[in-house]
């Protein structure tokens, strides 16, 4: 008690220097822009000045792919070898699912082997639905897959499928071998969290052309890509499922005399399984949004037709693999999900041989092996033919178009002026704003936030994007995600709070997003481009679109956290219903709501890196741009750049809903 | 500060010598710099927690030896010492011939292999694993064959009275079904030391009484040596040969039920005595008179607790003759003085 009052004094004794600082960094802006020429370095960082390191890493990624050797045998060589190893699982799976393997013999002919006739994997998939999460997951994994077929996107979409599996498995793996480095070793984890902190944030583009170089232009190359982001989640999630492994578990370990091994292994990991699984879960969604965002470096798969159709401007096209993808991802949701959150019952030791205990598997063994059998008599069991597909292509396309015409000055209205009195003048602002200034302002927000570590990490991440040069990309990188949170705040909270106080508002709306925060962000694109074409008002449409799902949850579940007990009080109290939301339940939802906000920017940042791909300028588009020039230096140091601003923005508003909490005294919670 | 008046007999199995532990930052220095002569004030000078300090006591084979005190008192801290979970700050630890300083981390493997069984306060059975297969667990890990550990442990099931329920998964039991598990599971492997930390305290009164009933039936056919924690005074009296006090990391008073209340060692003690039935654990020898002429009616036995006889007092003489073990006559108990205990007045009031 005597430490938290004792901190309480020392916060408001200390709030007025704090603000001061604040004040005298806006001051210096205010005194840098009206000054004359004579500072004008303080304003814009000159040119001249820029240290060349996104040059300089070019050319040393390049050297080290392409001509460093290590005894005759060049880096290149090795990872293109060790990627043709990892092929191998990826092309066996893709081959079984639907394309089969093609092997040529010393004379140049070909033996074709067939992989399994589509009505066998449809068949495998919907049975092994069945098994992980009951009938309706199953029923409704039977329809995707049927969609698939007779959209003709088969091939595609079992590409795709085998990509993730692969993917996630190397991620889990991964994920839990550095999560039990990171449980054990404390200073191990120090130093990994940081590098994990950038892996997920910064932006996919950057790191997909060092990856290229070094793997090739192949499945590969997309699955290592894939890796980096979906993996750190998996890892964070397994080290701390094993710190909350009930202590007495993990000394039951040691009583029962296990080695350090067994108690890992047989313990600790199966206890913490439940958590491990939602971790899972994560990863297998973060790992589907990334296998359709590699399509940009050719993946192929059902992100490929995506990207494909976008770019031809076959919207039809891209809106009919739009509803595979988010077919798919709720198929894969549904399924991991059930599979973490069941608890299997005790079954009473059946009595009899193998195929009495798994009588789904056998059945499929045989009628796969059925399925096989009858394919060499009709062909179209093992390639669905072309002609009875269906497309509704242009279906989609006549109705964009009507939009299009009916809707074109409503539209248009609505992008002109948000462009002209909104989106314009604050880009311009944020430009003009000195830049010693912007980070004068931000170190000492920090400062006044953190302490003088916060304010150092602020400052000296803010000082590389300045020096490196790209400082005018991420104002413009910046201006775009702040104008999104606040457009998808303004939507969110209202949402949230409607839905916190109302169960059956809530109903509907928890299904909603809990659909849209299953969609990979790729497939937002696709109705913004429908709607408004491509630019910077598409781009802030689409990040206000993937950042409210997390808001709207938030905020939520602050207002339905609030203990039953203050509510009742504020009853007792003689409150309005407006009252009592004004009074007790928002002031005590703040802490939520404030990790809400941060959820919200942070996925603001995750959608910007893609809406490069809708013509948006700031430092993503530095990334892409990187990609097409195979600069990986520049793309690494601008993904830098988006990744440091997000770190920070992040580190700010945790540290201050923290400090709330405890000034407030709801550390408890 | 510790007394003990009577010295059971027997073979040492654990003994505790001046053992602390200290938690903070620097406590391993501090130790190191004042030893056992720490006191107090450098203690809280430097902000150190003591949750053991300077904890003596043996325990011998085939009793119960009860740790008791209130939450935070080190009782846990204390076992777990004598686990080897924890490294006691300062002081020596021997179990079963083993000093736990110097024992290396297969010694102490095997120690926990061979020597130690353990139950747990929440239980702590291995959610992913059947009744049978969390039984067997401690034998998994020192690799005996499925067969051998499932026999082992469908025996062990048996003997807690859960058969039937081999397949079921800890979820699927009651609290108290549970800890039959575990009590069986820290049976598997034979222990010849049991220790048990606040086994019962997570479940009902009504099973706690059910689950003492079945802890006393199983010592009574196993005859360990154990180590049982537990800060309800009523429980420790029930099932403890002896019982050490605990409170603030230190040992009160070590003794049997009977000596701790008919001999409170301070108040502390006396205040978790003063509830009890006196009747329920005095005995006839500890409240007797010498011998005096002129005493009739049949003798009563000097080993009795003094309620089983109290009727008989009550409606007999003024004074009645003691015997004692060989049935000679070795005291004399006053009516007043049984009225004294089944008022529950102290020896001294
Ligand atoms: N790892 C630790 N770090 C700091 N202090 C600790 C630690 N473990 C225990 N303590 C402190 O040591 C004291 C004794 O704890 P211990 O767990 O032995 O108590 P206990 O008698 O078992 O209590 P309970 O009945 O609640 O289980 C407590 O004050 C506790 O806060
Ligand atoms: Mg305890």
């Amino acid at each position: 008690m005597n430490v938290r009052s004792l901190r309480r004094s020392e916060g408001s004794s200390q709030t007025w220097p704090k603000t001061g600082l604040i004040l005298a960094a806006i001051l210096l802006n205010v005194a840098l822009l009206m000054m004359g020429d004579t500072f004008a370095w303080l304003r814009e960082y000159p040119e001249t000045w820029v240290w060349g390191i996104a040059g300089a890493t070019t050319t040393a990624v390049k050297y080290f792919v392409n001509d460093l050797a290590i005894r005759g045998v060049s880096v290149a060589e090795m990872t293109r070898g060790f990627a043709n190893l990892i092929k191998v699982p990826m092309l066996a799976l893709q081959g079984v699912l639907s394309e089969g393997f093609e092997f040529y013999g010393d004379n140049g002919e070909a033996t074709i082997y067939r992989g399994l006739p589509w009505p066998a994997v449809m068949a495998g998939l919907t049975a092994f639905a069945w098994w992980a999460a009951g009938r309706k997951v199953a029923l409704f994994s039977l329809f995707s897959l049927v969609y698939f077929l007779v959209f003709g996107l088969w091939q595609s979409s079992m590409l795709t499928l085998s990509s993730v599996v692969v993917a996630v498995f190397v991620s889990f793996v991964l994920g839990i071998l550095l999560g039990i480095l990171g449980y054990r070793n404390a200073r191990a984890n120090a130093i990994l969290m940081p590098i994990y902190d950038v892996m997920q944030t910064i932006p996919t583009f950057s790191y997909l052309v060092p990856v290229l170089l070094l793997f090739g232009f192949n499945p590969v190359a997309a699955m290592i890509a894939t890796v980096i982001y979906a993996m750190p989640p998996m890892a964070r999630v397994t080290t701390l499922a094993l710190q909350r492994v009930p202590p007495n578990i993990a000394d039951f370990g040691d009583m029962a005399g296990c080695t350090k091994r067994q108690k890992m292994w047989q313990v600790m990991l199966p206890a913490a399984r439940q958590n491990l699984l939602i971790g899972l879960n994560q990863v297998i969604m973060l790992t589907f949004a990334m296998v359709i965002i590699a399509s940009v470096i050719g993946a192929g798969g059902l992100g490929g037709e995506v990207y494909q159709g976008l770019k031809a401007l076959r919207i039809g096209d891209a809106v009919e693999v739009g509803i595979a993808i988010t077919l798919m991802a709720i198929m894969l949701d549904r399924i991991s999900k059930a599979i973490a959150l069941s608890r299997p019952d005790h079954v009473d030791a059946a009595p009899g041989a193998v195929w009495q205990r798994h009588p789904l598997t056998f059945a499929w063994i045989a009628i796969a092996l059925l399925l096989v059998l009858l394919g060499q008599i009709f062909p179209s069991l093992y390639a669905y033919p072309k002609a009875a597909t269906i497309s509704t292509g242009s279906f989609w396309n006549d109705a964009i178009t009507w939009i299009g015409d009916t809707y074109y000055t409503q539209i248009k209205a609505l992008r002109d002026t948000t462009i002209t009195y909104i989106m314009r003048p604050m880009k311009s602002f944020l430009l003009d704003v000195p830049w010693t200034g912007f980070i004068a302002v931000i170190a000492a927000i920090s400062y006044a936030i953190g302490g003088r570590g916060l304010a150092i990490m602020s400052a000296s991440l803010l000082g590389f994007i300045a020096v490196t040069g790209y400082w005018d990309g991420a104002m413009v990188s910046l201006y775009l995600v702040l104008l999104s949170v606040i457009v998808a705040l303004i939507i969110a909270l209202p949402v949230g709070i409607w839905a916190g106080l109302n169960p059956r508002v809530d109903h509907v709306v928890t299904a909603i997003i809990d659909t849209l925060q299953t969609l990979p962000s790729f497939v937002y694109l696709i109705p913004v481009v429908m709607l408004f074409s491509v630019g910077e008002f598409a781009g802030l449409v689409a990040i206000v679109a993937y950042s409210l799902p997390p808001g709207v949850r938030y905020t939520k579940q602050g207002i339905q956290n609030v203990a039953r007990s203050s509510i009742e009080a504020g009853d007792m109290a003689g409150c309005t219903r407006w009252q009592k939301l004004t009074n007790v339940q928002l002031p005590l939802a703040i802490p939520d709501i404030m990790l809400g906000v941060n959820q919200t920017i942070m996925f603001a940042f995750g959608m910007l890196v893609i809406t490069a791909l809708v013509g948006t300028r700031g430092l993503e588009h530095d990334t892409l741009v990187a990609i097409s020039k195979v600069q990986p230096g520049e793309g690494i140091v601008a993904g830098l750049g988006i990744a440091f601003l997000s770190i920070i923005t992040d580190r700010l508003i945790s540290q201050g809903s923290r400090n709330f909490q405890r000034r407030s005294g709801m550390s408890q919670r | 500060m510790t007394q003990e008046t009577e010295t059971p007999t027997g073979e040492v199995l654990i003994s505790c010598r001046s053992v602390w532990k200290l938690y903070g930052a620097k406590a391993e220095g501090i130790a190191a710099k004042y030893g056992q002569n720490i006191s107090d004030e450098i203690i809280a000078k430097n902000g150190l927690i003591s949750a053991a300090r300077d904890v003596t006591f043996d325990v011998r084979k085939g009793e119960i030896f009860v740790i008791m005190g209130l939450s935070g008192s080190g009782k846990s801290t204390i076992l777990r010492c004598m686990t080897g979970l924890i490294e006691p700050t300062m002081g020596q630890l021997l179990v079963s011939g083993t000093d736990l300083k110097t024992a290396t981390r297969q010694q102490l493997i095997d120690l926990r292999r061979k020597v130690m069984g353990m139950v747990f306060q929440d239980f702590a059975l291995l959610p992913h694993l059947t009744v049978l297969d969390n039984v067997a667990f401690p034998l998994k890990v020192q690799g005996k064959s499925k067969v051998e550990r499932h026999a082992k442990a469908r025996e062990m099931v048996d003997l807690v009275g859960l058969e039937g329920r081999e397949a079921y998964l800890p979820h699927e039991l009651s609290g108290g079904q549970q800890q039959r598990v575990g009590i069986a599971r820290s049976l598997t492997t034979e222990p010849e030391i049991w220790f048990l930390d606040e086994p019962f305290s997570a479940l009902d009164p009504l099973i706690r009484a059910e689950m003492q009933d079945e802890f006393l039936r199983l010592q009574n056919l196993l005859q360990k040596s154990i180590v049982f924690v537990t800060h309800d005074f009523d429980e420790a009296i029930r099932l403890a040969d002896r019982i050490a006090i605990m409170a603030d990391g230190r040992v009160v008073q070590i003794g049997t039920p009977e000596e701790l209340i008919t001999n409170p060692a301070d108040d502390y003690v006396a205040k978790f005595t003063e509830k009890v039935p006196r009747s329920k654990v005095v005995t006839v020898q500890s409240v007797m008179g010498p011998v005096r002429q002129n005493l009739s009616g049949p003798p009563i036995k000097a080993a009795d607790l003094v309620g089983d006889v109290a009727e008989q007092a009550m409606s007999g003489p003024d004074a009645m003759p003691v015997a004692g073990k060989d049935g000679t006559i070795i005291g004399a108990l006053d009516r007043a003085a049984v009225t004294a205990v089944l008022l529950n007045k102290s020896a001294s009031a």
